[in-house]
């Protein structure tokens, strides 16, 4: 029976996605002063400028009609030869949420005034962060999700080397701290950033950020299993991903070794749990044949 | 009686979809009867192909069908290795046919387990749910009698078969609008779309060796694959979902 770990996972998964609310406080103390920070700058006015005064910018849509945010992160057939289906963000937003991550977020955080010093960066002087949709930090972090994410394969074959040596389980682990390594040059912004995703409107893309990053690390890890191990594996590095990610955000210890011992710990765990839960699920599928079967060997002729 | 001829005629329908399928609507493309491979000398690599992105309604759609089938032929294996003790232990003479018909279904088993693993799809989610249900179905039906287990086999091939065409015409329209649009068909769709049509092919045979072997002499036999069929499409309307 499959239940028991993916209701314990999704439970922690839960409770490390909710668990940062409680740092909203900080962050939304900060945030006033980072903004007033900038807001007095020179960049004053660019949220509000008037957008009527437009200068040439990459951008198509309108900024009062914010692009759909589609939940477009769905697990579904992977074609091995089709170009793949494009990206949730379009190419300015990209342009601009890159300029923003690589730039700004290891100073200002997940915040309105990095896009606005992004923006200025650019020199999209009429773009207001709210082209981003109703909520551009949110929009800010989904990204740095999505691009940690995709940039996971070419961050596995520079690896190649180490990863061809390990078992499947030792790939895991690997992979996993490769994305949580991902997470180095913001970790001091990312309680805060946690704390944005636990918000209700946010929860359905962080989650299943979440659920295509497991998938992703199993992949990579050349995992193949198609029965019902697929959703505990998955569910159980969820939550271990989401605790080790929490965790980090507080280790100080040299080159985060703590986190990856943490992270160690976890997964070895969840291996002796998934055991026993598969034993379980096996013995659920398939009493109805073993029974027979038993039955058979008794001399029983059915 | 349910008539046999009722069955004759479901069988033929099925049979006879195949055919146009076959021949006149993908001549060149898609086409499952292989043209002898002509004795080509080592072809230079290929140009890249013009291929169009999935859409995420293709991709839905790919993953619904990869899923369920892989559901379907796992619930085939274990009905028929639960038929297979009591059947043989009345009709040892059928030995041959069930082991050939078991081997098939695994055969397709691991067709779309290793689909659903190579294009990322998230396998069915009640597979231990399937496991008893077949294992019961195959198992009860198989006490019942050579008969009734034949019937089962016929009311479940049936459904299989229809729903293996639905996939293939669905498969068929997708590829027909990408030439039309002047993209290129890939092996990646030529092989699931000629994969799909052997599979439904044997599908349709183990429908025949059913009725060959008395599927329509169960009683009631109309109560018994009107049932069973009922409960296919139920389970493939779950699996297609879940
Ligand atoms: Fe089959
Ligand atoms: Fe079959």
């Amino acid at each position: 029976m499959a239940s028991p770990a993916a209701v314990n996972c999704s439970g922690a998964a839960r409770r490390i996605l909710l668990l940062p609310t409680t740092t909203t406080q900080p962050a939304t103390r900060s945030f006033p002063g980072r903004l007033s920070a900038v807001t007095s700058r020179p960049i004053t006015t660019l949220p509000s400028t008037p957008r009527t005064k437009s200068k040439s910018t990459p951008k198509t849509q309108p900024p009062t009609t914010p692009p759909p945010q589609p939940l477009q992160t769905r697990r579904t057939y992977h074609s091995t030869t089709h170009p793949p289906p494009p990206s949730p963000f379009t190419q300015a937003e990209t342009t601009l949420l890159t300029s923003a991550l690589t730039s700004h977020i290891p100073t200002h955080g997940f915040t309105l005034p990095s896009l606005t010093l992004a923006a200025r960066d650019l020199s999209l002087l009429d773009i207001s962060p709210s082209f981003l949709g109703p909520s551009p930090v949110a929009r800010l972090i989904h990204f740095h999700l999505y691009t940690t994410r995709t940039t996971l394969p070419s961050l596995a074959s520079q690896h190649s080397d180490l990863l061809s040596g390990l078992s499947v389980s030792g790939k895991i682990e690997l992979l996993t701290w490769l994305r949580l390594k991902q997470n180095e040059p913001i970790i001091q912004h990312w309680q805060q950033a946690l704390a944005v995703m636990a918000q209700p409107s946010q929860v359905p893309v962080a989650v299943r950020e979440l659920a295509m990053l497991a998938d992703e690390i199993y992949y990579l890890a050349g995992d193949k299993s198609v029965d019902p191990s697929w959703y505990t594996k998955r569910a159980a590095l969820s939550g271990i991903y989401a605790a080790a990610e929490l965790f980090m955000t507080t280790d100080k210890s040299e080159g985060f070794q703590e986190t990856r011992r943490f992270l160690r710990r976890r997964l070895q765990e969840a291996e002796e749990l998934g055991g026993a839960v598969r034993s379980v699920g096996e013995w659920v599928g398939f009493t109805a044949s073993a029974g027979v079967n038993v039955l058979r060997s008794k001399g029983v002729r059915i | 009686m349910a008539s046999p001829r009722r069955l004759l005629r479901t069988a033929r329908q099925l049979t006879s979809i195949k055919t146009p399928l076959l021949t006149s609507q993908f001549p060149r493309h898609v086409s499952t009867t292989p043209s002898p491979p002509s004795p080509s000398p080592p072809s230079p690599p290929l140009p890249p192909k013009n291929l169009k992105p999935l859409t995420e309604s293709q991709r839905e759609m790919l993953s619904s069908f990869l899923r369920v089938n892989q559901a379907g032929e796992l619930a085939a294996t274990l009905i028929y290795t639960a038929q297979t003790p009591p059947i043989l232990a009345r009709e040892p003479h059928l030995r041959p046919l069930m082991k050939h018909m078991y081997d098939q279904e695994a055969d397709h088993l691991r067709v779309f387990n290793s689909l659903i693993a190579k294009h990322r799809v998230r396998p069915t989610a009640l597979y231990p749910l399937w496991s008893v249900l077949a294992t019961g179905l195959g198992w009860s039906t198989a006490v019942m009698g050579k008969e009734a287990a034949m019937a089962c086999t016929e009311a479940v091939e049936t459904e299989i078969g229809g729903h293996y065409n639905a996939q293939i015409r669905e498969l068929l329209k997708m590829v027909s609008e990408w030439e039309a649009e002047g993209y290129d068909v890939g092996e990646e769709f030529t092989e699931l779309i000629s994969t799909l049509r052997r599979i439904r092919d044997e599908e349709l045979e183990h429908l025949d060796h059913a009725v060959e072997h008395d599927a329509q002499k169960a009683e009631p036999h109309w109560l018994l694959t009107g049932v069973i069929r009922a409960g296919c499409r139920g389970a493939i309307w779950v699996s297609e979902r879940v």
